[in-house]
């Protein structure tokens, strides 16, 4: 008999959830996508026969389309097709907007724009916020504290993109300072100098800021009330009773019993750090996923739309099995639970 | 038993220590005006019931009292200095390196996270100028002071019994070879027979180090075992000190006989308990606060406040019935 | 009838007791009455002031007007006055987020009460679908069903209802399984009630003030995503909610026409509902749990 170790289990687990929940998830968007009253694929073929002007030969373009899209199967060959083009060949399909550009070409040219912002963004309000919060409830008796933790919590529950307007409002139009649209200036050649650099910064600089403020905000308010759980623990009291340095403390016994907790909460917030950030994009038409996702509909580019969700469910998927084979370096006890 | 001087020399002396608790309904006198003083090199216990203020009476020595608690009024005279009075850094300075604590909730005690070595070299780096190596053999020689195998140095907190984690922290309490202990409860929520030995093993700080272990319990038994000098509490206040031999063998207090005949003894035949129930701290009772409970009170008991008397050398009593 | 006016009475002096706690809590719920209170009695005052027409309706009044006694805040680029308009959008995103917010509480309380009470596999299921939704990004299947289907008032509710229960159903999962050990769920048990009768007479009542706070997440996640959906363009053009005003803000240029005022106006009616609720669900942490308060001497 092989002695499986408890960590290969703890793996083994976590995958299998991971691909049960991933194909639930396409599962559930290839049926909301065609259950819905008025199947949008037979739509745009509808919409094609409109456009044709000899009823003739628009037939034959248009079986031919349905062919191409599957269509002309019923509905439980499509799903089995979608499935194994999916899992096995990673095939998206065809844009339709695009044609005949793959889908996936026409994601990679965004998805760049989408994980740098959303990546920057999460890394620095993440961070920052568990720093700034674990000193706020350090030393959370001050008056200063309190006050900036009362404002803290005001404006963390402003949604990015009212935040995104507040700022195009203030600071684009009001001051001028930073455009208010897109990733860089067109009057900038792309590539690695200098002037595109520059003017990637200032383009971003509003989109970013819209996602970091309350994201930022929301840290420091949640680790503010756990630093505050953590403060009355006896381990903490006993660190003081040894006469430890404060920064050790601090770091050693605070910091470090916060990152569990908000890593796990991490994890659990990108879904709605992604729904928002889309919507910032689409604000700022930001040439990102988002606002891909959005204008895909306003051109009937049904294989688009899909082939985002996808991309985005699979992202979000992904970072969270990631993030759950981190745990166990993160926290001790985490590594001996399989046992 | 007569007092040589040298040893009588106070080392730890607590004059009118008040340790208030502010709430809505007005301030939980927990410690309510407590005096005692311990010598060098003696096992000194602070026995009494639970909520008589022993634990409270503790962390204010300490000044780890937070808010909504504070200390009103009283001295705390530490080798000459009044720990009350002194700045935070002269505080942090003594702690641990002439001071250290053993708490109550041991197993809570030790931060899940980091490792056992380092929760105890961290201290010991945090007062002294030794190297990182120097450190880790001191904290594995404490460990084989306190009969742990040296692995446990590696290990996390949850790995450990309730006993070893006890023991850890006693090895990292006598790391910096402080000269007062003050154990809290350190038999509470242990077996019996884990219990037996670290008593023994504070005991042995005392023969071993010249440790002065300062030890809070109510379980009258555990004194019984390894204490030189006792300190009865009851509500917020101390009733009764003496040698552990006087007190036990004729107990002046009523409320010191009701613990002591409450003890079960193999071959006793009754256990006499303490009839009523201990009052609360947010309203002590006037006069002696025992007086409700005790068999022998007179009329003056509810009146006055029997002050803390020596009846003869070391042997100190409040109650009137001595005054 | 005296016994029964007695309880009602201990538990309106409880009920009372709650708000002495927690001062945060007093704010929190005077504000959203504040906001109640305009958002029910401004359409009928309206209909006096501006002359039997709803505001909502186009081009009854001159363009473009500044503020006055008649229109306290002018009127729009429509010919609508504007604090008519702007009271009108706060009623809507209310009533969308008390629908969706309440149907979405509904479902998270059956699937938590449920799953944490049963336990074993059921709550294995349960758990993982929760966990399923939680993770997937709502949006893009949102935008999609908002798309294609030409959603009404009610049908969106139940749409963004149906994205937002997880959030509230792991806080309130984690309470059952507390409850479930506490000793009279057992003598429920040994006293011959069946499971529905002890989820729902026993444990129920116990969670009321989670339900509280999980209603308030879900009213405020609810907003959120209609806000959302309506930045993009979508949802029922007929519910002038806050969202489809700021849509159409963007949409006419106001920021570029530099009428900061209006937009300004809209986004802080919408940031007084989120500050409301939200006080409200702190001002509920401290009430019951007044031990925070306590340890940290505040």
């Amino acid at each position: 008999m092989v002695k499986i170790s408890g960590f290969a289990i703890f793996i083994l687990k976590k995958v299998l959830i991971y691909t049960v929940t991933l194909f639930l998830a396409f599962t559930l968007v290839f049926w909301v996508l065609r259950l819905i009253p008025g199947d949008p694929w037979s739509r745009f073929v509808d919409n094609l026969r409109i456009l044709a002007i000899d009823p003739q030969i628009s037939r034959e373009f248009i079986e031919g389309y349905k062919r191409k899209f599957g269509l002309d199967k019923d509905i439980f060959t499509q799903y089995i097709l979608y499935l194994s083009n999916l899992f096995l060949r990673f095939d998206l399909g065809i844009s339709i907007a695009s044609y005949p550009t793959p889908v996936q070409v026409v994601i990679m040219r965004s998805l760049p724009w989408s994980i740098g912002l959303l990546a920057i963004c999460v890394l620095i309000s993440w961070s920052i916020g568990i720093v700034a919060g674990a000193f706020i409830g350090w030393k959370h008796r001050s008056k200063l504290s309190s006050a900036m933790f009362t404002i803290a919590l005001g404006m963390s529950q402003i949604p990015y993109f009212i935040m995104a307007i507040l700022l195009i409002m203030i600071l684009a139009y009001g001051f001028g300072l930073f455009p208010g649209r897109w990733a860089f200036s067109p009057s900038v050649t792309p590539g690695l100098n200098p002037a595109f650099i520059l003017s990637v910064i200032r383009h971003g600089f509003l989109p970013a800021l819209s996602i970091v403020v309350t994201s930022f905000l929301g840290w420091l308010v949640s680790t503010r009330a756990l630093t505050m759980t953590i403060l009355g623990e006896d381990y903490l009291l006993f660190a003081e009773a040894k006469g430890l340095k404060k920064i050790r403390m601090l770091n050693r016994y605070v910091l470090r019993n916060l990152l569990l907790p908000q890593a796990t909460g991490l994890a659990i917030s990108l879904g709605y750090v992604v729904n928002g950030a889309y919507v910032v994009e689409y604000i700022f038409q930001y040439p990102g996923v988002g606002t891909l996702l959005i204008h895909s509909f306003r051109f009937l580019d049904y294989n688009l739309a899909q082939g985002i969700i996808f991309v985005t469910m699979f992202t979000v998927l992904t970072a969270n099995l990631i993030m759950d084979f981190l745990y166990p370096l993160i926290d001790p006890r985490v590594r001996t639970q399989g046992k | 038993m007569a007092c040589e001087s040298e040893r009588c020399m106070s080392m730890l002396e607590v004059q009118n220590l008040e340790v208030y608790y502010e709430s809505v309904w007005g301030n939980y006198k927990a410690v309510d005006g407590a005096s005692f003083k311990t010598h060098k090199n003696e096992v000194f216990s602070i026995a009494g019931e639970s909520g008589c203020g022993k634990s409270t009476l503790v962390d204010g020595i300490l000044r780890l009292i937070k808010p909504p608690g504070h200390i009103p009024s009283g001295k705390v005279i530490f080798e000459g200095t009044n720990l009350l009075k002194i700045p935070e850094d002269e505080l942090r300075g003594i702690r641990w390196v002439k001071m250290a604590y053993v708490p109550q909730g041991a197993m809570n005690s030790l931060n899940p996270i980091i490792r056992v070595e380092e929760q105890m070299t961290d201290a010991i780096l945090d007062h002294g100028s030794m190297s990182k190596e120097e450190a880790r053999e001191l904290a594995g020689s404490m460990l084989k002071e306190v009969s742990l195998p040296v692995e446990v140095a590696r290990m996390y907190p949850h790995e450990l019994s309730g006993g070893m984690k006890q023991r850890v922290i006693i090895a990292t309490a006598i790391a910096l070879k402080p000269i007062l202990i003050i154990a809290d409860e350190p038999t509470t929520a242990l077996d019996v027979v884990v219990q037996k030995g670290i008593l023994q093993l504070l005991e042995s700080l005392k023969e071993k180090y010249g440790m002065t272990v300062i030890v809070v319990s109510h379980d009258m038994a555990a004194h019984a075992q390894i204490a030189d000098r006792i300190a009865i509490m009851y509500a917020g206040k101390v009733m009764e000190i003496g040698s552990i031999y006087d007190v036990f063998e004729q107990p002046l207090h009523p409320y010191t006989k009701g613990l002591i005949s409450a003890i079960p003894a193999i071959g006793k035949k009754y256990v006499k308990g303490i009839p009523g129930l201990a009052p609360s701290p947010l309203n002590w009772p006037q006069g002696c606060r025992f007086h409700p409970r005790c068999p022998h009170a007179m009329d003056i008991c509810s009146e006055v406040e029997p002050t803390m008397k020596e009846v003869s050398p070391e042997r100190h009593v409040a109650c009137h019935l001595y005054q | 009838m005296s016994q029964l006016l007695g309880t009602l009475k201990q538990r309106a002096s409880a009920f009372i007791s709650l708000f002495k706690r927690s001062p945060t809590l007093i704010v929190g719920v005077a504000l959203l009455s504040l906001i109640i209170f305009l958002a029910i009695f401004a359409p009928i005052i309206d209909q006096y002031r501006l002359e039997g027409h709803k505001a909502t309706d186009l081009g009854y009044f001159e363009k473009f007007l500044p503020p006055s006694l008649k229109h306290p805040l002018g009127t729009d680029h429509f010919g609508r006055d504007v604090l008519g308009l702007h009271l009108t959008g706060l009623k809507f995103s209310l009533i969308v987020g008390a629908l969706a917010g309440s149907v979405a509480t509904l479902i998270s309380v059956c699937i938590a009460v449920i799953a944490g009470y049963r336990g074993g596999i059921i709550d294995s299921i349960l758990n993982g679908v929760t966990n399923s939704v939680l993770v997937i990004p709502s949006l893009p299947i949102l935008i999609v069903v908002a798309y294609y289907t030409r959603l009404d008032l009610v049908g969106m509710c139940l749409t963004l209802a149906a994205f937002s229960w997880p959030w509230s159903t792991r806080v309130i999962r984690a309470q059952v399984l507390t409850l479930k050990e506490r000793t009279f769920v057992d003598l429920a048990r040994v006293s011959g009630q069946n499971g529905f009768e002890i989820m729902f007479a026993e444990i129920l009542p116990n969670l009321i003030p989670y339900i509280i706070v999980g209603l308030g997440f879900s009213v405020i996640g609810a907003i959120f995503a209609e806000t959302g959906l309506r930045i993009i363009g979508l949802g029922p053009p007929t519910v002038v909610s806050l969202g489809l005003l700021l849509q159409q803000a963007l949409q006419y240029g106001l920021l570029t026409q530099k009428r900061y005022a209006e937009v300004m106006s809209m986004i802080l009616l919408l940031i007084s509902i989120f500050i409301s609720l939200n006080l409200i669900n702190k001002g509920m942490d401290e009430a019951f749990n007044p031990r925070l308060k306590k340890v940290t001497g505040q």
